[in-house]
């Protein structure tokens, strides 16, 4: 199955999706590349799913276009579309064995036995299940379900292959397990894939882009290191990165970015009387008191492992910095915070957007 | 004494709580299966042993005796024991009868023959069929209910109905036949529907539908009996299988999809979104996928409504007068001989009547386990 030469290219055109008054899709659009992988990462309630169910057809849109391999598909049915899904829940038929559940998407298409079994063990070999074909799903475990799932998306080479958090259900180890197993498969197959996650971590190391959704309404859509070095807009900016980003208030008055008193050199140029820094816990480092662009009483120091981190009040914000394992700080104790002024953001708080 | 009234952990009773439940059970039980045993020991017994007092113990009580037996049996000059073979095969040729009866001119073997065997074989071949029909188009409307949305407009519906009173009308008072009237009125109605599209606002859901399906129900069944006597009569269709069958699936229909409904409801639905992803048609999910799942539901469902279809006797007793009398009627008929109540051969009919639903029951049951949902969702 080296390499499919049935890459499609995927396309949303400003499709919005209401139900009944809730607006859970506005202008929505997107473009996926033939053999890319894109992962719709969103809390949930963004619209991420129904994104993808108008994709597949399960669900129709209420208004604009939708596009596979320059085909208008808004209105073909999901079995005319030549995709496949993996479901949160797996969706295997309980009654029928696992080579049965895999086989059935060519069973429906009317495939000779022989071929049909070929293609079962071929797919179940290939999530490595070769030997599990003769059990009944309630028999298997939820990594072994996740795969007989996959195996039974992949049996029929689809063009686009449509996932919507298949590894949230696994636990924590055999889901980096299986993050990375996904990653090769699809790059060594080479179908449009598309992945429905709310798990940054799969989004960052899956995809080749991330298309960022809140409320209904497309984020930012870039590859995994532009959005994090890159944020478009405050919510991007605190959605991505664990520890999430450390948000301080104050306003901005040409490069100068002002908060309680202590004014900040930033790189960008702008007014704004309301104004939000943001910085990333890692590009902060602690200084000792007096030293450093902010300074504060140290509120909790958390020891991670292979760092501590180190929360301090300043102002009514709280300011989450990295430190080195062996950092010593009590609760209350006073230190300073040395800021790198490259890796500094400054959005606008009235409307969230960076300002460059 | 508080250990008597408390109990030791959840999931279990305390003693007094223990003694209380069984006892209650038992006499349930006994309230259950004491006229079980009244029948059986009834039906070897004589005249002489039911008039004269109640006798509880056979063989220390009263002398058991296959008079009733007999007197059914092979009294009769065709239910003797090598005629079995020959009502077997009335079995056969009376189920062959109403499949090909609307084609070709054909009747059921007529009633010179033993008649517990005639009504034996009525009862069979109509609650099999009935059943049949009933759990297939009431599983498969149970099913549109469940996953489809529908929105009849009730202004339709209105016009609908006025238009059909219309026609009914104009063909008995007015002579027009009845093609002409309604195709007029089929296509009016179209065209109504067209020319007033949008102009009705309120309409109908799902859960209207399912109640408008399940109030049918409600109804005591001795209100439609004499309409459906009459009605039977203009298609004469009177003493037909195919009457009492179709009127039983309708009459039971209610039950079925009320049932199926539920299943069908708790079904994951990613089950058929998968399948419909795969490429499957929606029969085939329906046959494939969802049928098989609610096995269990099913086998509960074809119970009932065999058990009902069997056990009918109020539609029977007006529809079936000869040819397809049934057992329950059978058993009733004991009732009114001019020798008085014959309570021994009326318990001989009984016990012949309830042994194919208690393997019915014992068969079905197999079906109807628990766990069949297991491994289809995360886990």
């Amino acid at each position: 199955m080296q390499g499919s030469d049935r890459q499609a290219a995927v396309r949303f055109e400003n499709v919005e999706k209401n139900f009944g008054d809730v607006k859970v899709l506005r202008n929505f659009d997107l473009e996926v590349q033939p053999g890319e992988f894109v992962v719709l990462l969103g809390a949930s309630g963004s619209g991420k799913t129904t994104a993808l169910r108008i994709l597949s057809g399960l669900e129709k849109p209420s208004g604009g276009q939708v596009y596979i391999d320059e085909e208008n598909v808004t209105d073909v049915l999901p079995k005319y579309r030549d995709i496949s899904m993996v479901f949160q829940s797996y969706a295997l038929y309980p009654h029928k064995t696992v080579a049965e559940n895999i086989s059935f998407p060519l069973k429906v298409r009317g495939m000779a036995k022989d071929d049909m079994d070929a293609a079962t063990l071929n797919a179940a070999k290939q999530v490595q299940i070769g030997d599990l074909l003769d059990r009944y799903p309630r028999e298997l475990s939820g990594g072994q379900r996740q795969r007989v799932a996959l195996a039974r998306a992949i049996i029929r080479q689809p063009s686009v292959f449509l996932m919507d958090e298949p590894l949230s259900n696994l636990d924590a180890k055999l889901r980096g397990h299986m993050r990375a197993h996904l990653k090769h498969m699809q790059k060594s197959m080479g179908i449009t894939t598309i992945y429905v996650t709310h798990d940054q971590i799969e989004a960052m190391t899956l995809a080749h882009r991330v298309a960022i959704l809140e409320k209904g309404v497309l984020q930012q859509l870039a590859t995994p290191a532009e959005i994090y070095n890159n944020p478009a807009n405050l919510f991007v900016a605190q959605f991505i990165g664990s520890p999430p980003m450390n948000v301080v208030h104050g306003s901005l008055n040409g490069g100068q970015f002002t908060t309680n008193g202590v004014a900040i050199q930033t790189a960008v140029t702008g007014q704004a009387d309301k104004a939000i820094m943001g910085v990333r816990p890692e590009d902060c480092s602690i200084a000792s008191s007096g030293e450093g662009t902010l300074f504060g009483k140290i509120y909790t120091n958390e020891l991670i492992g292979d760092h501590a981190l180190v929360t301090l009040d300043w102002g009514d914000d709280q300011i989450s910095v990295k430190a080195p394992k062996d950092f010593a700080g009590e609760q209350g104790d006073e230190v300073g915070v040395i800021i790198h002024p490259d890796c500094l953001f400054v959005f606008d708080e009235s409307n969230g957007q960076r300002i460059r | 004494m508080q250990r008597l009234f408390e109990a030791p952990a959840i999931g279990k009773m305390s003693p007094m709580a223990k003694i209380f439940a069984y006892t209650l059970l038992g006499v349930w039980s006994f309230f259950v299966l004491f006229p079980i045993y009244w029948v059986v020991i009834t039906s070897f017994k004589d005249m002489a042993a039911v008039n004269q007092g109640p006798f509880y113990i056979p063989f220390v009580d009263f002398q058991p005796t296959l008079e009733a037996w007999r007197v059914q049996f092979s009294e009769d000059p065709y239910c003797t024991v090598s005629a079995i073979g020959r009502q077997l095969w009335l079995l056969v040729y009376n189920s062959a009868v109403f499949v090909v009866s609307p084609v070709v001119e054909l009747n059921p073997m007529e009633p010179q023959i033993c008649k517990i065997y005639l009504a034996f074989t009525n009862s069979f071949v109509i609650s099999i069929f009935a059943t049949g029909l009933c759990v297939l188009v009431g599983s498969m409307a149970a099913f549109a209910l469940a996953r489809i949305q529908y929105a009849p407009r009730f202004g339709n519906i209105m016009i609908f109905v006025l238009l059909l009173v219309v026609v009914i009308f104009t063909v008995t008072y007015y002579g027009v036949p009845w093609w002409v009237s309604s195709s007029v009125a089929l296509a009016l109605f179209f065209f109504l529907l067209r020319a007033l599209r949008g102009y009705f606002k309120m309409s109908l859901r799902n859960g209207d539908i399912l109640f408008w399906i399940i109030s049918q129900r409600i109804l005591p069944p001795i209100v439609v009996v004499i309409p459906l006597y009459v009605m039977f009569q203009a298609v004469g269709m009177l003493d037909t299988h195919l009457a009492i069958i179709l009127l039983y699936a309708v009459a039971n229909m209610p039950i079925v999809v009320w049932l199926m409904y539920d299943f069908f409801r708790n079904l994951p639905i990613e089950l058929e979104e998968s399948a419909q992803l795969d490429g499957a048609t929606r029969l085939r999910i329906f046959r494939e996928i969802v049928l098989p799942l609610t096995r269990p539901g099913l086998a509960a469902t074809t119970l009932l409504t065999l058990v009902l279809c069997w056990n009918e006797y109020l539609f029977a007793v007006f529809l079936a007068t000869v040819k397809v009398q049934t057992m329950p009627i059978m058993v009733a008929a004991k009732n009114t001989g001019e020798k008085g109540i014959l309570w021994w051969e009326m318990c001989a009919v009984i016990v012949v009547m309830i042994i194919p639903v208690i393997i019915m029951a014992i068969l079905l049951t197999r079906f109807i386990s628990k766990g069949v949902l297991m491994g289809a969702m995360k886990g």
